[in-house]
């Protein structure tokens, strides 16, 4: 930066005032388009009209009753729950060891490799699935068996989300970790399976904890990726929130949507306790 | 250590790339109304894709959205991502995690609150009509412009964390200094924390223009049912339309007109302020 290109010129105030007017404004109209539809949503939950009229009437609690009576909303939360920990809990120890072996490891082409295990977060989701959907097609007819809307055809395609983010944060923790604990535990005379269990992965515990709690998050609010791979009996919960929102927005949608948005920020808070997350996204 | 990567590695050749080899041979196929799908070699879908005005029209809206929404999200994302970037209590966290929460927090949802707010019957004609301003519901929802701000919603918190952590680490004297030498609030920032926050600027911006070229339940749900984008177009091809062949090539030209402005935006960028 050139100094002295930098003309000292005095600062008019009015001016000043309208600039920090104008940067207010923007910072609160980005949060105001970010929180908008989301405290609207959850405003909506408690009105007791099934058609949304403002002001309400009065203030319910029953459509978070029969959002949970509604079979589409109970099977699809269920069907996704399952889901997303089973792509949780394959993808989060097969992410862990490629972050592993990438950050420490080495390995020849390792440039490449992190850029194939993040390429599923790069390729669009609705292009990705609808390949997905094509192969299962075509496995379907070379193995003669179910694979599209059955849970392991499910799963597999969620394990495709859980891997990326696995890896992206895993390997966030790895690199910030000493690793002269490690040395110095090996220094000591402990074997490399020794030094592994008892000074690597304890400290990497939280980076660990955060890929799976980030990991369930983004396989349960999926759409784009499953929304050709779903079938009639078997549907996750954004899905059938699409098809319902199709036709009318309604409190026991908004119930279901209220419910999302609870357990989601339940899920952040507990993970920003583990790992502070303005460090690793 | 290369068996630890194996797995992982496995996994995505088995379900991503080759499944997107098999999506591009199926693209050269040909479409016929009564085996669905007859092997074939030959561009002709993406030429047909191309040459049809309706889908010449989806990509234009497609692109007109992506174009619009970047552009918008990085005018309101950067002043908020330099106000958390430059946050120091305790709430800098708090405030992380809030705009952490509602970019994991799915698209339906988001949708489902802006149909409550700007619906004919939503929030906002409630209060436009409460106040006698106008007689019928203004039509807000299942415009263009519902889908820009739809949007934006969805991808701002991206842009704003992405910029976050660039502006931090441009260190806060160097602002300091150019404004004891007499710099302008606005000066500082086109002479100092612009060019220095600039590869963040470049990386926040390719990433929210990939999402919301790739918009999908924003588009349908706010859009309307007339109003199309390219990936709701790619799956009406897969679940409607049976033609497979088709579809792939537009998942294609989707995939590569969104690498091709990447890489261009990138490049033009990049040159402009390489010094």
């Amino acid at each position: 930066m050139s100094v002295a290109s930098l003309r000292p010129a005095p600062a008019p105030v009015l001016s000043a005032l309208l600039g920090r007017l104008a940067f207010g404004l923007a910072v609160a109209s980005a949060y105001a388009v970010v929180f908008a539809p989301i405290v609207m949503v959850v405003a909506i939950s408690f009105f007791d009209q099934e058609i949304v009229t403002f002001p309400p009437d009065s203030l319910t609690l029953r459509w978070y009753v029969n959002a949970w009576s509604q079979r589409d909303f109970a099977r699809g939360f269920v069907t996704s729950v399952q889901i997303a920990l089973a792509a949780t809990v394959i993808g989060v120890p097969v992410g862990t060891a490629a972050a592993l072996a990438l950050v420490r490891g080495r390995l020849p082409g390792k440039g490449v490799l992190n850029t194939l295990l993040l390429a599923p977060l790069a390729v669009p989701a609705i292009v990705a699935g609808s390949a997905l959907y094509m192969f299962y097609l075509r496995a379907e007819d070379w193995l003669d068996m179910d694979i599209k809307a059955t849970l392991g055809g499910l799963v597999a395609a969620n394990v495709l989300i859980t891997i990326p983010w696995t890896v992206r944060l895993v390997s966030a923790s790895l690199a910030g970790l000493d690793p002269a604990a490690e040395e110095a535990a090996a220094n000591l005379g402990a074997r490399p399976l020794t030094v592994f269990r008892r000074i690597t992965l304890p400290m990497l515990r939280p980076g660990i904890v955060a890929a799976a709690l980030f990991s369930f998050v983004a396989s349960f609010e999926n759409l784009e990726l499953n929304l050709l791979l779903v079938g009639p009996g078997r549907t996750t919960l954004p899905v059938a929130m699409l098809s319902y929102l199709e036709f009318r927005m309604d409190p026991t949608l908004a119930a279901v949507a209220t419910a999302q948005i609870v357990m989601v920020s339940a899920l952040m808070l507990v993970t920003d306790r583990f790992v502070k997350l303005s460090r690793v996204v | 250590m290369a068996a630890f990567v194996l797995p992982a590695v496995l996994v995505v050749a088995a379900l991503l790339v080759g499944p997107m080899l098999l999506l591009a041979r199926i693209s050269l196929n040909r479409y016929s109304a009564t085996d669905l799908m007859v092997e074939a070699l030959s561009p002709q879908n993406y030429l047909a894709a191309v040459a049809d005005p309706y889908y010449r029209g989806v990509m234009g809206t497609t692109l007109a959205v992506a174009l619009l929404c970047t552009g918008l999200t990085l005018a309101l994302g950067f002043p908020a991502a330099y106000r958390l970037a430059r946050m120091e209590s305790r709430w800098k966290s708090l405030v992380t995690v809030m705009t952490l929460i509602p970019l994991l927090v799915g698209n339906v949802v988001r949708a489902a609150g802006w149909m409550g707010l700007i619906g004919n019957d939503g929030l906002i004609n409630a209060g436009l009509q409460a106040t006698g301003l106008v007689s019928g519901p203004v039509r807000l929802i299942y415009t263009p412009g519902a889908v820009v701000v739809g949007t934006m919603a969805v991808v701002l918190p991206y842009m704003i964390l992405t910029l976050a952590s660039v502006i931090e680490s441009i260190p806060r004297s160097l602002e300091e200094a150019a404004a004891n030498l007499g710099a302008p609030a606005l000066t500082v920032f086109r002479r100092v924390v612009w060019p220095l926050a600039l590869p963040g600027t470049v990386a926040g911006c390719v990433l929210v223009f990939i999402l919301c070229m790739n918009t999908y339940a924003t588009a349908v749900l706010l859009g309307g049912p007339q109003f199309k984008m390219m990936a709701p177009a790619v799956y009406d091809q897969f679940s409607k339309g049976m033609n497979w062949p088709f579809g792939a090539a537009l998942a294609f030209i989707l995939l590569g007109a969104t690498l091709a402005l990447t890489v261009l935006g990138t490049a033009l960028l990049g040159r402009r302020y390489a010094r």
